[in-house]
């Protein structure tokens, strides 16, 4: 399980984010640069239409497998993610974080063949290109910060270009248990007040907005980091 | 993707009983001894699990657009991974034990049947050694018996065989002294088609056992 919330912030504002995550957690930050290919079963036959009319039968929310390549490492690392559907009921509905199942399995670099061969296609694909910050208070939780960029060819990771040149995606996630998740959520949702002055974050899918006054606190954030920086 | 677990260079071996004869727990008894007569000493107790699955569908008339059949291998030994093999695609595949729960959850394929590969194994100088029975994991009787020759120092493929062989050859002798019918059979995959490089890994291991299981089921379906 994890928990996650997300938001959007200006891409001229990323500095001060960056600043003020460094200041939070004493520089752990690491670069993010991942080809990220999600898959879907093939529907040559009934059967992807039998899957999903078995969902809608029992309620369950589809899920999705999503094919990472970390391509900031040597050698690539690939991983394979199962994004279960997320916490459902009154109760899951007023947590402020989203809830939801995820199994993760790094894999040899012959992932994307394997998917192929067992059924599946790719469904879309895309790189992320930031940078994430890990935290280790009582929960370990992670920010990363990227650039969504889209490929105009088949896997041209050096063509990608972003989406949306403006902004960025923000995402603050944390893993849990069915055991701890009522702990781990309020964990992230007081983390997620420490980066409000220049990001919104809430649930995935309830977009929250930028910040109207995110450039007043980066402008602030900037001006401290200098001084210090003058003071060293 | 590197292995964290340390991998020796090996050959999956299987005894081969005389024409007529049959392989029975006895014979495996009488292998350990053989073992124990070149000074083997033995270090404890191994796992392997290999398993056979086909595409899950509830309706037979549904094909999928898949490979027909997935084989999946368990190491007791190095049980963070598993790995899986496509015969008919020629790909070995290694990933984190927890993969098993992503194919369940994606509900593709299905477990039709599994074999435990099971055993003691021995020592002997810069050589590890294993012996065990297979058995279906539904049902106790034996389907075969797996010999595998572990050698530490080297990990290049090549530059071991020779070595692998006179060593087995050496075994076979030990064996032969005691007046067992039957004798020690290879059935290497060729590593180089499944895209595996000379440099050994547990994928390499992983191909040894997948091609014996199938062996050992075929010799069961010939029964």
């Amino acid at each position: 399980m994890e928990c996650v919330v997300q938001g959007i912030i200006e891409a001229q504002h990323v500095e001060a984010l960056d600043v003020l995550l460094q200041g939070l957690c004493e520089g752990q930050r690491e670069a993010v640069k991942t080809h990220e290919i999600c898959l879907k079963s093939k529907p040559i036959s009934s059967f992807a239409d039998s899957r999903a009319l078995e969902s809608l039968e029992t309620g369950t929310v589809a899920s999705e497998l999503h094919l990472l390549c970390d391509l900031s490492k040597r050698p690539h690392i690939w991983t394979v993610k199962h994004i279960g559907g997320a916490m459902r009921g009154t109760g899951a509905e007023q947590l402020p974080a989203l809830v939801r199942n995820i199994v993760e399995s790094k894999m040899s670099n012959n992932a994307l063949r394997f998917f192929y061969a067992v059924g599946y296609k790719m469904d879309y694909e895309l790189l992320r290109d930031g940078f994430a910050y890990r935290f280790q208070r009582a929960f370990p939780i992670t920010v990363t910060v990227t650039s969504v960029c889209r490929l105009p060819k088949q896997h041209s990771i050096d063509e990608a270009t972003p989406v949306t040149p403006n902004i960025q995606l923000v995402e603050v996630t944390a893993p849990a248990t069915a055991d701890n998740f009522s702990d781990v959520v309020p964990a992230i949702s007081s983390f997620a007040e420490h980066l409000s002055p220049l990001v919104n974050l809430s649930k995935p899918g309830s977009f929250a907005g930028i910040v109207s006054t995110a450039s007043t606190a980066a402008a602030s954030l900037l001006s401290r980091s200098d001084r210090l920086e003058h003071r060293v | 993707m590197g292995s964290q677990s340390v991998c020796l260079d090996s050959r999956v071996l299987h005894w081969q009983p005389s024409a007529g004869a049959q392989v029975t727990s006895q014979t495996l008894v009488d292998l350990f001894r053989s073992i124990e007569s070149m000074n083997g000493v033995r270090t404890g107790r191994w796992q392997i699990t290999a398993a056979q699955h086909r595409p899950f569908t509830r309706d037979q008339a549904m094909a999928i657009d898949c490979a027909k059949e997935l084989l999946g291998v368990a190491f007791s030994e190095f049980a963070s991974k598993h790995y899986f093999v496509l015969r008919a695609e020629r790909m070995v595949v290694e990933a984190d034990s927890s993969i098993q729960a992503i194919m369940e959850k994606l509900q593709v394929y299905r477990n039709r049947l599994s074999m435990v590969f099971e055993g003691f194994q021995y020592q002997l100088g810069d050589f590890q050694l294993k012996a065990g029975r297979a058995v279906l994991s539904q049902a106790e009787n034996l389907r075969g018996i797996v010999l595998e020759v572990e050698y530490s120092p080297v990990s290049s493929i090549e530059k071991t065989r020779q070595m692998m062989q006179e060593f087995v050859d050496l075994w076979q002798e030990a064996i032969s002294a005691q007046s067992m019918s039957g004798r020690i059979s290879l059935l290497e995959p060729n590593f180089a088609e499944y895209a595996l490089s000379d440099t050994y890994t547990w994928q390499h291991t992983a191909l040894q056992y997948i091609f014996l299981f199938a062996y050992f089921l075929s010799q069961s379906q010939r029964a």
